[in-house]
């Protein structure tokens, strides 16, 4: 019984510090950097659906991993409030071609252009119902 | 014999046959088909006369038969699921909610391990040169437009047995309760075309050039123009079915 006693502990050491080193491993900072709403901007994605339903903007995509600052964008290529954008009648492709709002660094040289990769951005209707809780499928009844 | 005292033997198997009488029965096999089918489909002798039973067997129909031989060209690349296309139809042609003229189908496609694309793909009746839908229909409700090719409905011949729906490789009907009868894309004929305009609903509602409507025994319809560009990929859907559609993809 004494022998077993011994060994058992002799075991438990080691899994006690393993098990302490993966915590911290997992601890949010250590790994892998906290999002910071104050220094990215918001977390929740932007969706726009006019003119068209949907088109997707995140500030994590463009701040935290591209290296933008607020100041990149705001407030001379898009106001501080989300969303905003879609009220103006030139928020356009053909906008965006001119080098105005995304198109300022989607022009095929600082960013891809904002007339390829047309998915990267247009979520499409069943994406943009899937996301917002089907809402509008719904409305109808 | 007669086939119930053919029943009553038993099978004696392969095992106890003499090879002798296996290359008789097999010469016997290959000398027929030689002469029924000219030695070119089903020969087991030879590969070097043998045929797919695919498209090339219809090399000689006329490629464009119809005037207009309407058509639409999808660049896929473009469309992002707007679906105004699918509101246009809706409101252009009475679709109820629980059916469909078109359709957009999405998947997602893995471009590297690191990155994945969504792609979108707008689907319609095909208006195939060979319809099974057409093929398959009781009483001719169905039937191919003589003249511009349209896969068109006779909904008072209807009888909503749905065949046409169990054929069609394409998957572009459903029964629409209010007709008692079947419903389908048939290019806007009735709402649009015949009534002067140039294009069908959803090509005039798409804003991003996705579908491209017209003439495609016209060369210099705009139509024509897309899938005859040089070193460009067209496709269609399901060719394997030998249905000839008439909805083309590319990119552009």
């Amino acid at each position: 019984m004494n022998k077993r006693h011994i060994s058992f502990g002799k075991l438990l050491a080691p899994m006690v510090i393993a098990g302490a080193l993966l915590l911290a491993l997992n601890r949010p900072g250590l790994a892998e950097e906290k999002y910071d709403e104050e220094t990215y901007g918001p977390q929740s994605p932007i969706i726009w659906t006019k003119p068209v339903t949907a088109v997707i903007f995140k500030h994590k995509r463009h701040t935290m991993e591209a290296g933008l600052e607020c100041d990149s964008c705001h407030d001379g290529i898009f106001q501080m409030e989300a969303g905003s954008a879609q009220e103006n009648d030139d928020f356009t492709m053909a906008s965006l071609y001119a080098g105005k709002y995304c198109g300022a660094c989607h022009d095929g040289e600082t960013a891809f252009s904002s007339k390829s990769r047309c998915t990267s951005c247009h979520l499409g209707v069943q994406q943009y119902k899937n996301l917002t809780g089907g809402a509008q499928q719904h409305s109808g009844h | 014999m007669k086939i119930e005292d053919l029943n009553k033997l038993e099978n004696e198997g392969t095992d106890s046959l003499p090879s002798e009488e296996r290359r008789n029965f097999l010469r016997f096999g290959l000398s027929i088909t030689g002469v029924f089918l000219g030695g070119s489909l089903l020969s087991l002798t030879s590969t070097r006369n043998a045929q797919g039973v695919t498209l090339n067997q219809f090399d000689d129909a006329p490629k464009y038969p119809y005037k207009p031989h309407y058509s639409m060209i999808i660049l896929q690349n473009r469309c992002i699921d707007c679906e105004r296309c699918m509101e246009a139809c809706t409101k252009t042609n009475n679709v109820p909610s629980y059916g469909f003229r078109t359709k957009i189908l999405e998947q997602m496609q893995t471009i590297n391990p690191t990155r994945k694309e969504q792609v979108f793909m707008p689907v319609l009746c095909n208006h195939c040169n060979r319809p099974s839908c057409v093929r398959v229909c009781p009483t001719s409700a169905t039937y191919k437009n003589k003249t511009n090719g349209i896969v068109m409905m006779d909904y008072k011949k209807c009888i909503g047995c749905k065949t046409c729906m169990a054929a069609c490789p394409y998957n572009a009907r459903y029964f629409k309760e209010e007709n008692r009868a079947i419903d389908k894309c048939n290019f806007c004929f009735d709402t649009r075309l015949s009534r002067g305009e140039k294009l069908t609903a959803c090509a005039n509602a798409c804003p991003a050039g996705v579908r491209n409507f017209g003439d495609i025994s016209d060369p210099d319809s705009n139509v024509y123009r897309l899938l005859h560009r040089p070193d460009n990929v067209a496709w269609v859907l399901r060719p394997e079915t030998g249905s000839l559609p008439n909805v083309f993809y590319t990119v552009g």
